[in-house]
């Protein structure tokens, strides 16, 4: 076999694979959708085309800046807080039975109600301040962050409690040294669910009362019939999400990095 | 010197009323200081709830067992354990892990290094000191874990089948690592073993346990001198011992399957 035929022969790496055939699937939806949008002569107010959204970025720039920062930065911090919040009840409910008896049954009642349902009610009692929509947002959030790290408590290995015990270890001791580290990537699948979480949280909170943000934003697009532009905020959306969820991936990566050495 | 630990009439019974089940029915035996004895028997005849209960990690449910004149009522520092599983803690180094007790128990860590490390080179581990439990191999990971059981010098080693998880040819390398160990740390060991030969290989006396409930119907004694090594697999008389164990076991089965059927 010559050089020539062998580097023809080459097999496509995996990697291209991976990266290829979804980029190719996004360029087909995206020309698909063109095409659809100018054959059927469409009203841009009901589905703009990719080319309009596109378009459209360069007229409100500014806008998409102000209102993207306004809902980002609150996301971002509703998801700090539900951290923060999450695990501190998660530590509380798997470290003290009593906690655990008290309140777990009510927090899971709690879960039965469709939480946005009550965001209306946030803006009632706090107002159009940020706090009502970090209310809402941490509410809706922290949930999944105590459900997944107390699991995480509960599922140590019953080897290491057994050792613990037999070593006569404290009760916190066992708590600190070997529960908490494995429930660790636990704690990380539920702040996952949290980063997600806490965007829904602003942005239904600023549909409901707002004078900036990307919710508000979206609203006051529609009643223009703006499409394009409502079009062009949820991509914005998409990648303050994106962000969001970087943060615990490339969290639990560095923890993984110390726990496996 | 005689009657180091001795356990009284022990028995253990999970769940109360209807649901009641009898682990172990009324066991008695007694180690002398600086014996190794195996406890043998079939799987879940309820010899690891009896080495347990050793332990003071279960509560016996009547009886009484007591070590060096104390009556066992739960966990002692003086008491070295290993389990089936290696149970090192993933994140902590093979030093961090031997020193864990020591650690738990609030002991000098400075004084107990030099210990962890003179361990490590004992059981052939120089050089892994560092290394994290999923960078070594099954026979390894128990050879950190009989450390940890020792890094306290305890003055009993309670073993809960702790070569069982491991293929055939580590195995007989633990066996031969675990008889080395007890020429210089002579302690009072219970070895909780399935395998008939592992038992007398280590072992200066076999209890032979019944499937559940469980008791013990035969107390044999191993009349090999120490130190031991692999040769003694060829004895005549490790061959016949044995075989009176397997015969032992054999028996029980049996009878206990007719009675079953009856």
């Amino acid at each position: 076999m010559t050089s020539g035929s062998a580097s023809q022969d080459k097999p496509i790496p995996e990697a291209a694979y991976a990266l290829g055939l979804p980029l190719v699937l996004g360029v087909a939806v995206l020309v698909g959708w063109q095409l659809a949008v100018r054959l059927t002569g469409i009203s841009p107010v009901i589905v703009p085309a990719p080319t309009d959204i596109v378009r459209s970025f360069g007229s409100i720039a500014g806008d998409l800046l102000h209102h993207g920062w306004a809902t980002g930065s609150e996301a971002l911090f509703a998801f700090i807080l539900s951290v923060l919040f999450g695990v501190a009840a998660a530590l509380l409910l798997g470290f003290s039975t009593l906690a655990f008896e008290t309140f777990y049954p009510g927090l899971v009642v709690f879960q039965i109600i469709p939480k946005i349902a009550l965001a209306p009610l946030f803006t009632f009692w706090l107002g159009i301040a940020s706090t009502s929509r970090l209310s809402c947002a941490v509410f809706i959030s922290f949930f999944p962050v105590t459900l997944a790290t107390m699991t995480g408590l509960k599922r140590a290995d019953v080897n290491a409690l057994r050792l613990c015990q037999a070593l006569g270890a404290s009760r916190l001791q066992t708590f600190v040294s070997v529960q908490i580290p494995y429930a660790l990537p636990y704690f990380f699948s539920g702040a996952k669910v949290a980063a997600t979480m806490s965007i829904i949280g602003i942005v239904v909170g600023e549909f409901i009362s707002a004078n900036a943000g990307l919710g508000y934003y979206m609203l006051r697009a529609q009643s223009y019939g703006e499409t394009a532009h409502l079009f062009a905020a949820i991509l914005v959306l998409c990648c303050i999400g994106l962000f969001l969820y970087i943060i615990p991936v490339q969290a639990e990566r560095w923890v993984r990095r110390w726990w496996w050495n | 010197m005689a009657g180091y630990i001795l356990v009284d009439h022990v028995k253990k019974i999970y769940n109360s009323g209807k649901d009641a089940v009898e682990a172990v029915s009324g066991v008695s035996f007694v180690a002398n200081k600086g014996e190794f004895i195996a406890i043998l028997g079939p799987s879940g005849c309820g010899k690891s709830t009896l080495l347990m209960m050793c332990g003071g990690l279960e509560p016996t449910s009547a009886g009484t067992i007591t070590i060096d004149g104390q009556q066992v009522t739960g966990p002692r520092a003086n008491v070295g354990v290993m389990f089936q599983d290696s149970t090192l803690l993933p994140w902590k180094t093979v030093l961090e892990n031997i020193l864990f007790p020591v650690k738990i128990q609030r002991r000098p860590l400075a004084q107990y290094r030099e210990r962890a490390l003179q361990l490590i080179e004992m059981v052939g581990l120089h050089g892994f000191a560092d290394m994290k439990p999923h960078q070594l191999s099954g026979g390894m990971r128990q050879r950190v874990a009989i450390c940890r059981a020792l890094v306290t010098d305890p003055d009993i080693l309670l073993m809960d089948e702790p070569f069982s998880a491991l293929d055939a040819m580590t195995r007989d390398e633990m066996n031969d690592a675990l008889l080395d160990i007890w020429e210089r740390y002579r302690k009072t060991g219970l070895f909780v073993t399935h395998s008939i030969r592992e038992a007398v290989y280590l072992a200066d006396r076999v209890l032979v346990m019944t499937r559940r409930p469980a008791t013990i119907i035969a107390d044999i004694k191993v009349p090999f001198s120490r130190p031991r090594d692999a040769s003694i697999n060829n004895h005549a008389d490790f061959n016949d011992i044995c075989d009176q164990l397997r015969r032992l076991i054999e028996h029980k089965r049996t009878a206990w399957s007719e009675t079953k059927a009856a």
